[in-house]
């Protein structure tokens, strides 16, 4: 079964159930009526709200901890130069 | 077939003094690499030789026209006929196939995939190696995302990227939150290319993957995670654009969102 089958089933029951529960067809058992009346309606938005806060934390916090390596830029450039001289003396062309 | 009996361990047998008698075979794809092919060889071959492994590089030329074939066959002179070995192609055909052609002039057991322009440095090959044998792992993949590597390995430094402005890094981390989000695919660089692979998995993974480009390499990672394939990664130092500039232009982000969608869909 391809991911888009797994994700469309499992959100398709989800949302059945929700609406269910918003539509009164189905109780919650441990909360009162009126306020899970007054939190229902909100739960998709507080959802994508959520999921955008996410989303930008997680991506503000991987650019603050992006490594930089100069010191691998710079080893590197004198290893190509060690390369290049040793390659010339065994007769390969480089440049 | 007895281990101990084939070709790799008796040829090895009385020359290296080392328990590791794979042999590690690296696909090179390469156009227009005069420059930079010499020198990623005598890296190559540096580390190989330094940590006694058997080893191989077998260069896929796509019909370079500034004479990159003839600095490899130059090369093979140099350092034997057996160890490098160039098998060109008659155009540019992509890097997929590339590696379906390399694969077939294989002989080592095991595979790396590298890009020719210093961005991958052979140094962490070993490191590659040693995790892949401590856990029996079927795929090693760098990241440059990550200070530590999964599983644990001791002598791991923390990865990291030379040459990105912050736009670049800021574009890099949100393609990599989208495809992490939408693939899940439990690496956390998945669209880097520098890797190990054994070679059966190799061979199985890509004669299932169909896309093209750098999606290529993300449907590679992700599709032997489907199959239940084994993946540890090691943090990798990324020196990106040594010479010349990257370009990053819209068409290809919106490639880049097709190809996470195709995959969405497809595995």
């Amino acid at each position: 079964m391809t991911r888009l089958h797994r994700v469309s089933i499992y959100s398709s029951i989800l949302i059945s159930i929700y609406l269910l529960v918003l539509f009164e067809v189905l109780p919650i058992p441990l909360v009162d009526a009126s306020v899970a009346q007054d939190i229902l309606p909100v739960v998709p938005w507080w959802l994508l709200v959520s999921f955008g806060s996410y989303s930008l934390w997680s991506l503000g916090w991987g650019v603050f901890t992006f490594r930089d390596c100069p010191d691998a830029y710079h080893e590197l450039l004198q290893e190509i130069n060690e390369a290049k001289n040793d390659l010339r003396s065994r007769a390969v062309t480089v440049d | 077939m007895n281990p101990f009996a084939s070709t790799v361990s008796l040829n090895m047998q009385g020359q290296y003094n080392t328990p590791n008698t794979h042999k590690y075979s690296v696909i090179l794809p390469t156009y227009n690499e005069r420059k930079n092919l010499p020198i990623i060889i005598w890296l190559l071959a540096k580390v190989f030789e330094e940590h006694q492994l058997a080893w191989e590089v077998i260069v896929v030329d796509d019909a370079s026209p500034d004479g990159t074939q003839e600095v490899a066959i130059e090369l093979a002179r140099v350092y034997g006929e057996d160890k490098i070995l160039l098998k060109p192609r008659a155009g540019k055909l992509g890097l997929g196939t590339a590696y379906i052609h390399g694969l077939d002039f294989c002989t080592g057991d095991f595979v790396i995939i590298m890009d020719a322009d210093f961005s991958h440095h052979p140094k962490f090959i070993p490191q590659f190696i040693r995790l892949q044998q401590a856990h029996n792992l079927d795929i090693v993949t760098g990241t440059r995302y990550r200070s530590t590597s999964t599983p644990y390995l001791a002598e791991a430094q923390p990865g990291g990227v030379h040459g990105w402005d912050l736009k670049r890094k800021l574009v890099s981390r949100g393609a990599n939150f989208l495809a992490a989000t939408v693939l899940n695919p439990g690496v956390s660089d998945l669209t880097g290319s520098f890797r190990l692979y054994r070679l059966p998995v190799l061979r199985h993974i890509i004669t299932l993957t169909q896309s093209k480009g750098y999606v290529f390499q993300m449907e590679m990672m992700v599709r032997a995670r489907a199959l239940g394939y084994t993946v540890g990664e090691v943090p990798i130092t990324f020196v990106d654009r040594i010479f010349g500039e990257s370009k990053l232009g819209a068409d290809e982000v919106v490639g880049y969102a097709k190809g996470v969608w195709q995959l969405f869909k497809s595995v």
